[in-house]
């Protein structure tokens, strides 16, 4: 499918893939297929990531979001807008996507298709490609289920069938790839057999023997058979031969392989292409930001290897410090240096591991592929420090920073539209309400369910780590939009004027209760010799006290004592020591009635 | 009025404990005060921000005032010397109220949400009555009965004792052997004063006589 359902977290936003970063957001955006607008999907908010564009509905947003992977899309176009039409930009899917699964809808022949994994490359892994042993340069295949994409150092390898010397990883990648870019067409099944071949390799092609002529072999130009499959002088594949087979192929194995225009059952699934309508404005940052990923493709990169890292002769020097999350705990017997000392060692260690890195890396381009994932983080890092001084692009650096700590939402990344600052203020909404409810962080749990919203302030530009910071102004409007977003955080105010955060599910009820119910243990409580009748009245609580059975601050102990107070629940005695609250028995059990 | 604990035991259902402070009651010259339990409750002795919560607060206080002031046949109060013994001071649990919530208290009893049983006493200096401020006045009265009602209660001995149309003196009212039994016997001068304009008001009663040796004639 296209069209994918999505995620939503706790603030309605879209919830991200392992490594995928948020890149921009829109709102009032609508969504066409083809020259048609999609009825319930017309006011929106875009999200593109890394991976992938979202569309989550303004209303109904659990029903109405729908999410494009970027690796499905063939090719995107830009339309400017014209009079009352508003800018659109067209995302095709790829046609190959379309083949396969309409194959495996279609009614005929469906087990004959493979199931493709979600593998980067869209085509057949390249099975017909060889490697040369660097030993003894025999040419070995390469193992049909080896994907330079998703390979690494722990992936199997077999040794070469003249020598048995296990090849490097690199070495086969290299090949792999070579052999992928040279293919010229997409393989038939896998399962397609053809019954005249004398020696059938799983997987290639095997030309039928009613073909014309010879087929030349790639490698050494050797006139082969038309039957054979590989090379009878070099054993090279001979891969090119599927494309004279094309015709007869088709007549064969692919006639459950409906062309893209052929209509399947199902009508959603035929796609022709996507559009986003930008009514708010927001388009060009999208495109261009859109052709980024496209570029970057950063899907690619998710299953790839941590690159090795070399450890210097010394040993002194550890890795627990690249921040390398794969990186087990440090030894126990590396000593810790703290202070000065240790910043200083540390940088020593970030730097002879870079250059490990890249030298390890750029010993062959090809071998890229294998260590991408970091090369392109320390490129982009590199490149961001070099532009740090020279003009005001620093802030894709501290976009960068901000979405490693998962605080993605950034004014860079939102539309300039007219409601960009509105805009901003909601996603900075979302996006707390986010962090606020993340269990993992525990943040409201860890403050007893309340926190002050200047408290929480601190706490979270302290966690965007000093970039992107949020202006107190902004961070007060983003909180009292939460009402309006319908999140799962409230701001409450309390009477005195002071602001907190407290999650939707905590009412002043609540609050009420578990005080009255503390205040009822009291009664219990013999442990000191008080001169009133402890069982039936109790003791007086501070705020002190509260704030610490309930592991609130004292400020907003006190609030809440104050607000059970207003509510009728607790009374206050002002005595030598300050404000004690009791059970409210001024009411409960009060003296009325003058006896006559 | 004193605080030291009568040794035969208050049957107030507070005295449990076992200190010797426990007792909540207050020897008179015939038979102890039962104080609430509200007494002990230590906010008692705070007054409440929360309106509600005050107004009962205030109620249980006029409430508590007037009874006690009726059991210790107390018609008038100064405030700064009444404050260091009950009911404005719990010796038991060392709380007492302040001067200015014992004001607030006062002014609030002579308002008409507290019944009116309050008076304040204008002195000399003209401080205007129900007034809590620097020119505040000392002393008031406590209406465990209001003035009406006592006038009722002396309506009624005079019809029960058929006094009706014979001049009676105020001493006779308030000291003489013959009212010994009636709740009226020891009233305070002024406010029999009081009470008996009341009457001349209502037609019931002429007072005549100079000052001092007043009588009054009931028709």
């Amino acid at each position: 499918m296209f069209l994918h359902q999505l995620d939503l977290t706790t603030a309605l936003r879209p919830s991200l893939l392992p490594e995928e970063t948020l890149l921009f957001v829109q709102d009032a955006v609508g969504l066409y297929e083809g020259k048609y607008k999609i009825p319930q999907y017309q006011n929106g908010q875009a999200y593109l990531t890394s991976h992938r564009a979202c569309y989550v509905a303004h209303s109904e947003p659990r029903q109405n979001s729908v999410a494009i992977f970027l690796k499905d899309v063939e090719r995107h176009e830009f339309y400017a807008g014209f009079l009352k039409s508003s800018p659109k930009i067209t995302l095709y899917p790829k046609p190959s996507k379309q083949l396969s699964r309409g194959a495996s809808t279609a009614a005929s022949n469906a087990s004959t298709t493979p199931e493709r994994r979600g593998s980067p490359a869209p085509a057949a892994p390249p099975v017909s490609a060889t490697w040369v042993c660097p030993i003894c340069s025999f040419s070995n295949p390469v193992p049909s289920n080896f994907d330079p994409a998703t390979a690494n150092a722990r992936t199997p390898l077999p040794p070469c069938l003249a020598c048995g010397i296990k090849p490097p990883l690199v070495h086969v990648v290299k090949a792999a790839i070579s052999a992928m870019s040279n293919r010229q067409a997409p393989a038939p099944p896998l399962g397609y057999n053809d019954g005249s071949s004398n020696a059938p390799v799983p997987g290639i092609d095997n030309p039928a023997s009613s073909g014309s002529g010879t087929i030349p072999c790639p490698r050494c130009t050797f006139q082969n058979h038309p039957s054979l499959t590989t090379c009878e002088m070099c054993g090279g594949p001979l891969g090119s031969a599927i494309d004279k087979r094309l015709d007869i192929a088709q007549s064969i194995g692919r006639a459950e392989s409906p062309g893209p225009s052929l209509s399947s059952p199902l009508k959603n699934e035929t796609i022709q292409s996507i559009k986003f309508s930008f009514r708010g404005g927001g388009d060009k940052i999208f495109y261009e930001r859109l052709k980024n990923a496209l570029v970057q493709r950063k899907w690619l990169l998710q299953s790839a290897p941590p690159i090795p890292k070399p450890r210097p002769a010394s040993g002194s020097f550890e890795d627990a410090y690249s921040g390398n999350a794969d990186t087990p705990a440090a030894d126990p017997g590396r000593s810790k240096v703290v202070g000065i000392a240790g910043l200083e060692r540390r940088g020593l260690e970030q730097k002879m591991n870079n250059e490990a890195m890249i030298g390890g890396a750029f010993e062959d381009l090809e071998a890229l592929m294998t260590s991408a994932k970091e090369i392109i983080a320390l490129a982009e890092q590199f490149s961001s420090q070099a532009n740090l001084g020279t003009n005001g692009s620093s802030d894709a650096n501290a976009l960068a920073s901000a979405s490693a700590l998962g605080l993605v939402t950034t004014k860079d990344m939102l539309g300039t539209g007219s409601g960009s600052e509105s805009l901003y203020v909601s996603e900075l909404s979302r996006n707390l309400a986010e962090w606020l409810t993340d269990d993992t962080r525990g943040i409201l749990r860890r403050e007893g369910g309340i926190v002050t919203l200047v408290d929480l302030w601190a706490v979270f530009n302290r966690a965007r780590g000093g970039v992107e910071l949020v202006s107190p102004a902004d961070f007060e409007k983003a909180a009292r939009m939460w009402d309006k977003l319908k999140l799962p955080v409230r701001l409450r105010q309390f009477k005195s004027g002071l602001l907190v955060v407290q999650g939707r599910d905590r009412t002043d009820e609540k609050t009420i209760a578990s005080l009255l119910a503390w205040l009822k243990e009291l009664h219990n409580d013999q442990a000191k010799d008080l001169p009133w009748d402890v069982h039936a009245f109790g003791r007086g609580v501070t705020a002190q006290e509260t704030a610490e059975r309930f592991g609130w601050s004292v400020g907003v102990a006190t609030e809440e004592l104050e607000m059970s107070e207003e509510a009728g629940a607790l009374c206050r005695e002002q005595g030598l020591e300050g404000i004690r609250f009791w059970e409210n028995w001024l009411v409960k059990t009060p003296f009325h009635t003058l006896e006559t | 009025m004193s605080t030291l604990p009568p040794p035969e035991g208050p049957q107030t259902p507070l005295s449990q404990a076992p200190t010797a402070l426990t007792p909540t009651t207050t020897t008179s010259a015939a038979s102890t005060f039962t104080f609430p339990p509200i007494y002990a409750f230590p906010p008692f002795f705070t007054l409440q921000p929360n309106p509600t919560t005050l107004s009962s607060q205030l109620h249980s206080w006029s409430t508590l005032l007037q009874s006690h002031c009726r059991h210790t046949r107390l018609t008038t109060l100064t405030l700064i010397d009444a404050l260091p013994h009950p009911p404005f001071t719990n010796p038991t649990t060392r709380r007492s109220l302040s001067l200015a919530d014992a004001r607030t208290l006062i002014s609030w009893m002579a308002s008409p949400d507290g019944g009116h049983r309050a008076e304040w006493i204008a002195t000399s200096s003209g401080g205007k009555a129900g007034r809590a401020g620097d020119a505040a006045p000392a002393r008031c009265w406590v209406y465990w009965k209001r003035p009406e009602e006592w006038a009722a209660v002396l309506e009624e001995w005079v019809e029960r004792t058929g006094q009706r149309g014979s001049v009676i003196t105020l001493y006779e009212i308030g000291e003489s052997e013959a009212t010994r039994r009636e709740e009226f016997h020891g009233i305070d001068g002024d406010l029999l004063a009081k009470s008996l304009q009341v009457c001349v008001k209502r037609g019931k009663a002429q007072v005549f006589g100079a000052e001092g040796s007043e009588g009054v004639k009931f028709f």
